[in-house]
This record gives C-alpha cells, structure tokens and sequence, in this order.
C-alpha cells in the first residue's frame, strides 16, 4: 500500500534502518485489516462459484469506488476527532443541483462539476464554523446538517426531471473502470494530504488531543472548519460520479451514506476517537464492506439481512478500536 | 534588602508581570501577583495545591485570559492573550500532562504549529512538508542537548516519560528566543529520570534562556534555582533568593506557618 497508510507514513528521509522500521510499523497496523479482507473475499469465493469471476471483483471494486470517495472526506474528519453525519445529505444536494444546472440551466458539465463541488465545500465549511462557533458536539451540529440539508435537496428538486445528462458528463461514471481511477485519484489525494502537508499532519494531532495543539499554537478551529469543507468536497464529487453513472438526480440519494462510510472507515482501522488513522485502510474498509454485501447476495441472503450483518462488524469493529487503545 | 530592579537597574528584567489576577466568577483564583525574572535565572514557583501557580503561567502565557495585569517583556509592555502571543514574543512553555500529542511522531510533536514548508511551489500552495530539513534540526537539536532517540518517527506514545519530558523541554530551546515555562517538569518522573530532566532545564541557561519552574520538590529549588517565589491560596507571599533560604523556611512559608513578606 501507499504512504498514506498511516500518520507515521511520512517521507523518511533519515536512515535507511529508521525506514525499514517505519515500513514494518505501517505493515503491522494493516495487515490485520488484509487478513479479514482475505478471509471474507476466501469464504464468498469458496462458498460460491459464481462470486469467483473477475467481473465480480470488478463489480465489488465499482460499487465500492461512490462511497470510497465520500470516506476519504470521513477519514479526514474523524482523524481530526470531528464527526460529519451529514455528508450522506450534502451528497444529496450536490447530485440535485448538479443537475439542475445540466438539465435546467443547460451549463456545460465542467461549470456545473465545478459548481457542485464548491457548494459540497461550502455546506461542509459552514457545518464545521458551526460547530466550532457554537461549540455544540458536531454530532448534534451535523445531524441537524443531516436533516436541514436533505430538506434543502427535496425544495430544489421538487417538480424537476433531473435526467438525460451530456455524455461528457456521464463519462464520469462509465463502467467500473472510471469511478474507480476517481476512488483511487481522491484516495491518493487524501493521503498525499494527510501525511505530507501542514494542514492535513495536524488533523492527526488535533484529534489526538485538541488541548496540546491549541498550545502548541495550532489554529485549532480554522483547522477544522477546512476538514469538513474537504469532507463536504469530497461528498460532492461521490455525488457528481454517482449522478453520472445513474443518469439522474434525485434528493433519496445518498441516504444512510455517512454511516456506511463511518462504517468502512472504523472497519479500516482509523480510530472514532481520533488522532489514528489513514487513507488507505479507508479503501481496505470499504473493501471488506462491499466483499460482504456483494458475498451475501450471491449466497442468496437478502438487503435487510446484509444490513444487520454490517452493523455488527460496525460495532465489533469500534469494540476492536476501543481494545487496542486500552491494550496499549 | 532592596528590590530586583536596583541591583539590575542598567538592565530591564526579562519578564516582568504586574498585577496579575483571574477570577472564574466570584473565586479569586489569582490575585494581583507580580513577577520579575531576570536574565539567565531560574526562578521556582512554589506552593500548596491550589495556590495558583499552574493559573499563574497560564495567565503569563496566553493559555486563559487574565481579569487583570501587565506583562513587559525587555522592559516593554507586550500584550499576551493567546499562546501564539506568547510564542511570538519568545516564551515557550512546558505544560504539565499537555506537553506531546501521543499519536504524532516525536518530529512531529516537536514542530506541532511550527511545521517548516518545503521552500518551492509545492510549500508555498499547499503547506507540503520539508520533513528533511526538520528531521535535520531535530537531530542537530538532540545532539546539542545529548538527548539520545533515535526513532524521531516513532509516535511519542512509544517512549518513556524521561524521554518525553526531554522532547518537551528540548521543544523550549528550538523555539523559545527568551523565556522557558516549566509546569512541574519532574512531576511524572522516577529518581534517576528527575535528575536527567533538572540538568537539562539547568543547561537551558546556557542556550540563552531564562526559565520559570513550577515545583513541588523543595530538592529542586535549593539546587538548581536562584531564586524562588511562594503562592498561597492565589496570592504571591515571600520571594527569596535561594541561597539565604533552607527547606524549613520554604515548606513553612508554603503552609503558612511562617507569616513573612519582603523581597529577595
């Protein structure tokens, strides 16, 4: 895997013994994620013979690829100690206006991308000077986000046919192939950005402990208020590839996203409390998540039951982060 | 017995802060203490708990906002009402138990707020790290200081709390241009880690610093400080110069069993 594996994936450019280490550290933080993510994929494969085609694996990568990208926001924020349950309703918005501006306003797909984007950044930002303004725990802040931002994405699409976009804007989401360069293109971003920049290295030490940054005279509140604008970003173009692939835009998008994402980045091994955590054990996350969705269908088992099952590893996998902090 | 300023009249006190109190609603945490700190000294803060000492460096630090005071700096007054004001002017502080974030390499922890942006595009658009550079200054910085961690990318969790305290204080003569805040440096230490840690804020001395030491141990202040001033109950009640005080007279002025005022 990349660098951006972990907040102590930097650049290294002491000894080459201080390297190895470093290598040896990263590899031991995920290879238990690795391990799950062969057991599950091993246990589908042998249990189904159908599940054992590439197009399959191609499949669980494709449908992974919309999410992924919402959780490289998701990493950012609760890497950062913060918690953003309204990306699921930002996405939302996003995707309605998007296409509002295709298939009302008649903008090209650059401007109306562009466009999307900005506004995913700048209702993330205004979740995050919430928060930090008032002071209300981003929970409370971000479900209010949840609820008001959906209404927002029912007003604007409300009585409008958001369909039959320009094919240079649905080459966004053609096949598996190109959602997924887009998941890999926005993960090594983000993981660029974690771990080799200022802003980004801080989200680790804000949320590892808040007080100590703060003296150490890091703009705590600015700091956060960009991670969940990059949340917010990130959401956006989730949402712009997903109206892209689907050919239309409806506000019922994006629903209970924020929690399948919170889920794969747990699942991943970034911790909900904060200060650990990276990029690509996100993408292992959402891996491991849409192995066992995509497993359990071909087994025949249905949507209801695949969700009781994802909120099991939810919960054993916070169990898991809890142990690990306490074990230390 | 005259005041600091008459034997240093050529020269104004480093730090000096006037009037200083905070009050949390109607509890007086701190009330009207003044402070002089003079070039190179070590000057111990003393006192029982919840005397105001840690509100004390708080105050003189920008950690919270004083109800009332005056802080010069060369003899000049400076406003210090954020951490970053008092960075600017050339304090640095060691907190007690908020020194390291335990999740962050010991180079990151080091520079944390203070990071160095490669020097090209890259740096200036996007903040992008010179990991080289500071892993260069913190071996150099380490080597000055004969701290002896090798794995300067490990998370500072990994080390003990004599390694930590170390990082924490060499933190102060990177970054500190003048006056080093220490807020019980010894406290979580064993015996042999203590002594490590007191040779260090002694040589901090030697690196330009003047330094102020929050302590409970009367050891310390009688052999590595020159002067030491007593709080009780958030006001400043006997300031001596270490050499013409004993133990005794510094654990009665703490408790109050000695009523005395006056300076050193």
């Amino acid at each position: 895997m990349s660098s951006a594996d972990s907040q102590t994936g930097i650049s290294n450019p002491g000894t080459s013994a201080g390297g190895l280490e470093l290598a040896r550290h990263n590899f031991m933080q995920i290879w238990q994620v690795l391990a799950a993510l062969a057991l599950i994929y091993g246990f589908f494969f042998l249990m189904s013979p159908p599940f054992r085609s590439i197009d399959t694996l191609l499949s669980i990568f494709g449908q992974a690829s919309i999410l992924a990208i919402l959780a490289c926001g998701t990493t950012i924020v609760l890497i950062s100690g913060g918690l953003d349950l309204s990306v699921g309703s930002i996405f939302a918005v996003v995707g309605v206006s998007v296409g509002i501006f295709m298939a009302e306003w008649g903008l090209p797909p650059v401007a109306a991308v562009g466009l999307g984007l900005v506004i995913g950044a700048a209702l993330g930002a205004l979740n995050g000077t919430i928060q930090v303004l008032t002071k209300v725990p981003a929970f409370i802040v971000t479900l209010g986000g949840l609820t008001a931002y959906k209404g927002l994405a029912e007003i604007l699409a409300s009585g409008r046919d958001l369909s039959r976009f320009p094919d240079g804007f649905k080459f966004l989401g053609s096949g598996n192939t190109v959602p997924m360069l887009i998941m890999f293109a926005a993960a090594i971003l983000t993981g660029l950005f974690l771990t080799k920049t200022r802003l980004g290295s801080r989200a680790f030490a804000i949320g590892g402990n808040e007080e100590v940054a703060r003296l150490s005279g890091v703009p705590v509140a600015k700091s956060r208020i960009y991670y969940y604008m990059l949340g917010g970003l990130l959401a956006g173009l989730a949402a712009i590839v997903e109206v892209a692939k689907l050919n239309f835009a409806m506000p019922a998008r994006g629903q209970s996203y924020e929690l399948y994402a919170i889920a794969a980045v747990v699942i991943g091994g970034t911790s909900l409390f904060g200060g650990r955590g990276g990029v690509g054990k996100t993408l292992l996350g959402m891996f491991i998540m849409q192995t066992i969705i995509v497993g359990l269908s071909y087994l025949g088992v249905g949507t209801s039951y695949q969700r009781i099952a994802i909120g099991a590893i939810i919960i054993v996998a916070v169990y898991w982060d809890v142990w690990r902090r306490t074990a230390r | 017995m005259t005041g600091p300023g008459a034997d240093r009249a050529a020269k104004p006190p480093v730090l000096e802060a006037r009037g200083i109190s905070k009050h949390y609603g109607g509890i007086v945490a701190l009330d009207e203490v003044g402070l002089t700190l003079n070039e190179g000294e070590v000057l111990a803060v003393v006192g029982d708990n919840g005397a105001g000492k840690s509100t004390l460096i708080k105050a003189l630090t920008g950690a919270i906002s004083k109800t009332t005071g005056v802080i010069r700096f060369d003899g000049t007054e400076t406003k210090i009402d954020t951490p970053s004001d008092a960075k600017a002017a050339g304090i640095e502080t060691v907190y007690q138990d908020l020194a390291l974030v335990n999740e962050i390499s010991i180079t990151k922890n080091v520079f944390l707020g203070r990071e160095i942006v490669r020097d090209d595009w890259l740096g200036r658009w996007f903040g992008v790290l010179d990991f080289k550079k500071m892993d260069a200054e913190i071996r150099d910085l380490f080597g000055k200081l004969d701290i002896r961690i090798a794995d300067i990318y490990r998370d500072a969790e990994a080390f003990s709390g004599g390694q930590r305290q170390a990082v924490a204080l060499s933190k102060t003569v990177m970054f500190g241009k003048r006056v080093a805040i220490l807020d019980e440096p010894t406290a979580a230490l064993g015996v042999r880690e203590s002594k490590m840690a007191m040779d260090l804020v002694r040589s901090l001395k030697d690196h330009g610093l003047s330094v102020i030491m929050i302590t409970h141990n009367m050891q310390h202040v009688l052999n590595y400080c020159d002067r030491v001033m007593v709080l009780r109950l958030g006001r400043l009640v006997a300031v001596r110069k270490v050499a013409e005080v004993d133990g005794d007279t510094l654990v009665g002025l703490i408790t109050g069993a000695k009523e005395t005022e006056g300076q050193a």
